[in-house]
């Protein structure tokens, strides 16, 4: 029997949601048969729900489960991923693959309040180094985003290395020759010949940088240029500046890809304990219960802005993160001529757990669109991509806290801020690295990408929707 | 009119002021030759490429000490104290006059030819005759005359129409000839249409294919004119291009910028519509309208090109990973074809991830919009304010969401317009209404008796 569609008048009314009757399964006992797990296969009007009416009832249903892991009360939650379940597959359309990564991302989150059964479930993982490789490589293989930034920094190095008889390069995450390849072969090509290049790549794995290394080394050999690798394993927060063996006389180039936001990483306790006014205000908020906060909210919206450290600009909306300070002022002192910033264009950094959830649902959709439209459902490789890939970075974001949250993912401005206050300049990206990365997405069909250009830095959007910054930077003096 | 007196004309070498006139009459108003035909009554000076180019031309013959304008030198004059009789000037009439130049094997060299204006004369001297000393920074042309340079670096890329073989025009018309003809654009045709890229269904509009090619941007902040020319610093393709900069321009453009010139042009203008659908009619029209031997020159030329990529593309990578190894190919300057990462087989593992087009679903993004509008407007704001949610109908600039769902001012949005039918819409809200009012009950604790609700 439908019970959904029966009573339109409900859906027409705007105000209070009066329901009928008609809701319930009449005879049974309990008012929400449809919600026990005790109910055989009973769901017949959720299976009727077409695919985007499911996408609707799930945008709602994860609102809904997402406010009652994040005010802590793991009944409801668990009511709800109940119900998300029901609708969610890891296989099936773009909302539902959303909706799986998410509540799987809730669930890890609820879970690490049985700290036992967190452990017990957790300890039998295996990680494969390969398999990481292999995603990551799916992943610039599937899509462009990976390559356009590669075009984009290779444009920029070249420009700022002009009339430069020593490069030197020094790559944060050095796993993929193809962007250094490229790289060779253009500075083979200058009419004054290439300069001597030394790239310094820095990974945790030796086994990835060793393959860097001979790829290189081949190609450089071919093309009969002075080249030399050296490589640095090492994970980036433990990185050893002197250990990259800056020489003077050579011109500088740093390549950061999707790195600088896992050191944002940082004790948030600690740093909110260390701003008492924040810290007030934050607890505020948290002891207000929903429905008072709601009217506070509707009361007094400008203060409700001002709440959140994150939403003004000012330096103390930056956030103490020690680790980024001392980092980017050691890549300071080695005077770098050009340093080119590749990030997500997201703030996946917000305090509250709400604010990640909703700005994640937002950019996270975009990024399987994006899979969507270019890769069937069927392949497992989108599969690996979308779950290894984007479900453990939304895992991160929602679930983890502190030091354990890595990707610290924040906007443009944001970085901008940062770099400035560090003491770097901004160097403006060529029109011709643009038309470079447009002129690659026509040539391999990729349909639907934009390059946009903001203040100097790049974009790159999935229609209209900003999902990568790329940003250029110099060392500057203070005057 | 008098005849000129060619006889009269003198061609004195190294003199200042010499001349020799022919007919003395001042003419009564300003009126201007045409250039290279003077006034056959006008002076004819010629100066030796020094004095030409000498910033000190009037020289005081008291104290030879040289000075810019004749104004300057007749100020200074006054300070010797000159007696009366010196005092004046040689000639009181003003005589028009002209100037030869003083390259002999130039046509300005003839007095016939003359130019009226020593400014004239001196810039033409420095064009035609003399070292260009003033790069454009952008775009590598070089001048000899400053005032040329500045007048270029204002326009130097504000407007400018750039074929995909990377030739740059600031002229429309000399644009669309080019186009017609350019090789580089048959390769990538031909290209387009072997791959099918045409083919990939995709719903999505692309921004780029198709759209008008005209690039206005406002020039970089004006260039503090400098004696250093040939500078080192900026702009890469001064220095860098050998040939012809690699194609870096929007593709082909609009429908209207061709039409107009199929006319002029005959066929061999391309038809591209604004969608990337008709490339493969166009370039069947292009592939037609070029000879054989051109078609095969320009396959070829891809040939070679694609051949160099799929021979790189051969090395033996030592990874375990080999599928998606990805050695790259011609880069920025090697090919016309621009920097191309990966070769052509990574292509077709591009291509092979794309199966038959699956159903047709709203976008997750779509999805999104549209919960944020309904959950505003449709539900009510009590649901949503139970929630602990405010719906504020005039949200800030969302950078980062506040404790509130700001749903519907998610400026990254993507309006799609794909599903707006209107018989969707009842049953979706139908269904909408229904589960908001499921989560109303959720929301409310406590299980309620039979057939009451509690609203807040």
């Amino acid at each position: 029997m439908s019970v959904l569609f029966v009573d339109q008048k409900m859906a027409q009314e705007d105000g209070s949601p009066v329901t009928s009757s008609a809701m319930y399964f009449p005879g049974l006992g309990s008012p929400y048969p449809w919600l026990s797990p005790g109910i055989g296969s009973p769901y017949p009007w959720l299976r009727e729900l077409k695919s985007e009416e499911r996408g609707l009832c799930l945008i709602q249903l994860l609102q809904g489960c997402a406010h009652h892991v994040a005010s802590g009360s793991i009944e409801q939650a668990n009511v709800w991923l109940e119900q998300i379940s029901q609708l969610a597959s890891a296989g099936g359309d773009t909302m539902q693959r959303i909706a799986a990564y998410f509540t799987e991302a809730l669930a890890d989150r609820m879970l690490k309040g049985l700290p036992g059964l967190y452990k017990a479930l957790n300890s039998t993982k295996l990680s494969s180094i390969a398999e990481e490789i292999h995603i990551k490589r799916l992943f610039f293989d599937l899509c462009p985003f990976l390559k356009l930034s590669y075009v984009i920094t290779n444009q920029a190095i070249v420009e700022a290395m002009e009339g430069e008889k020593m490069v030197h390069i020094i790559d944060l995450h050095s796993f993929e020759p193809a962007q250094w390849i490229n790289l060779i072969q253009t500075l083979n090509a200058r009419p004054e010949g290439p300069p001597h290049l030394r790239i310094t790549g820095i990974h945790e794995h030796k086994e990835v940088l060793e393959q860097m290394a001979a790829r290189l080394t081949e190609e450089a050999e071919k093309h009969d240029i002075p080249f030399q690798f050296n490589a640095i394993v090492s994970k980036l927060e433990n990185l050893d500046v002197e250990s990259l063996r800056v020489k003077t006389g050579e011109a500088l180039a740093v390549c950061s890809v999707l790195q600088l936001h896992s050191l944002l990483a940082t004790d948030d306790d600690m740093t909110r304990r260390k701003s008492p006014l924040a810290t007030n205000n934050l607890q505020k908020v948290m002891h207000i219960n929903k429905r008072t906060l709601g009217e506070w909210l509707e009361k007094d919206p400008i203060s409700a802005y001002c709440l959140s450290p994150d939403s003004s600009l000012s330096p103390l909306s930056l956030g103490a993160s020690p680790k980024m300070g001392s980092f980017l002022t050691a890549l300071w002192g080695l005077s770098p001529k050009l340093m080119v910033i590749t990030e997500q264009e997201s703030n996946h950094n917000g305090h509250t757990l709400m604010d990640r959830i909703i700005e994640a649902l937002h950019y996270y959709a975009a990024l399987f669109d994006c899979l969507e439209s270019t890769v069937s459902r069927a392949s497992m490789e989108r599969q690996k991509v979308e779950k290894m890939l984007f479900g453990e970075e939304i895992k991160n974001i929602i679930s983890c806290e502190g030091t354990d949250r890595k990707e610290r993912h924040e906007k443009l401005e944001k970085w901008i801020l940062r770099l400035e206050l560090s003491g770097f300049g901004r160097v403006q990206l060529s029109y011709h690295g643009r038309m470079q990365a447009k002129k690659m997405l026509r040539d391999y069909g990729y349909d639907g990408y934009e390059i946009k250009e903001d203040n100097g830095c790049l974009v790159i959007c999935w229609h209209d929707r900003p999902l990568f910054s790329v940003s250029a930077w110099r060392f500057r003096r203070y005057e | 009119m008098g005849d000129l007196d060619l006889d009269n004309s003198s061609s004195l070498v190294g003199s200042t002021a010499s001349g020799e006139a022919t007919f003395s009459e001042p003419p009564a108003k300003k009126k201007r030759n045409l250039p290279g035909m003077p006034d056959p009554e006008a002076e004819v000076i010629a100066l030796s490429p020094k004095t030409l180019m000498a910033t000190n031309r009037f020289v005081c013959e008291i104290c030879n000490k040289g000075f810019q304008r004749d104004q300057n030198l007749q100020l200074h004059r006054r300070g010797h104290n000159l007696p009366w009789k010196l005092r004046q000037r040689t000639t009181t009439e003003v005589r028009k006059r002209v100037y030869v130049c003083p390259e002999t094997s130039c046509v300005h060299h003839n007095p016939t030819r003359a130019l009226g204006d020593l400014t004239g004369i001196k810039k033409h001297f420095c064009r035609k005759h003399g070292e260009k000393k003033w790069k454009c920074e952008r775009c590598s042309k070089k001048y000899a005359v400053q005032s040329d340079w500045k007048a270029h670096m204002k326009t130097c890329g504000t407007r400018e129409y750039k074929c995909d073989c990377g030739t740059l025009f600031s002229r429309r018309d000399s644009f669309i000839t080019h186009r017609a003809f350019c090789d580089a654009l048959a390769e990538e045709s031909a290209k387009a249409q072997t791959l099918g890229s045409s083919q990939l269904a995709n719903p999505n509009p692309s921004p780029n294919a198709g759209k008008a090619v005209v690039v206005a941007s406002p020039p970089p902040p004006p260039l503090t004119p400098s004696n250093n020319v040939v500078s080192p610093a900026l702009s890469i393709q001064s220095s860098e291009f050998p040939e012809n900069p690699v194609g870096l321009s929007p593709p082909p453009p609009a429908t209207t910028c061709l039409t107009s010139t199929t006319t002029a042009i005959s066929t061999t203008a391309t038809t591209t519509t604004s969608t990337g659908n008709c490339s493969n009619t166009s370039t069947s029209v292009f592939a037609s309208i070029f000879a054989p031997s051109t078609a095969s020159q320009t396959s070829a030329a891809a040939n070679s090109s694609y051949s160099n990529i799929v021979s790189s593309s051969a090395i033996p990578s030592a990874s375990a990973m080999e599928p998606t190894s990805l050695s790259l190919s011609t880069s920025l300057y090697l090919s016309n074809n621009g920097s191309t990462l990966f070769p052509t087989a990574d292509q077709q593992d591009h291509r092979q991830y794309v199966a038959s087009p699956q159903a047709p679903a709203m976008s997750a993004t779509a999805l999104l919009q549209k919960a944020a509008q309904m959950g505003a407007a449709a539900t009510s704001g009590s649901f949503l304010r139970g929630f602990g949610l405010a719906t504020s109908s005039s949200p800030p600039q969302a950078q980062d969401s506040t404790t509130s769902l700001q749903w519907s001012n998610n400026s990254h949005s993507h309006q799609h317009k794909r599903d707006g039918s209107g018989g969707a819409a009842a049953t979706v809200a139908a269904g909408l209404g229904a589960s908001s009012a499921l989560l109303t009950d959720l929301m409310m604790g406590p299980p309620v008796p039979f057939g009451v609700i509690i609203s807040p």
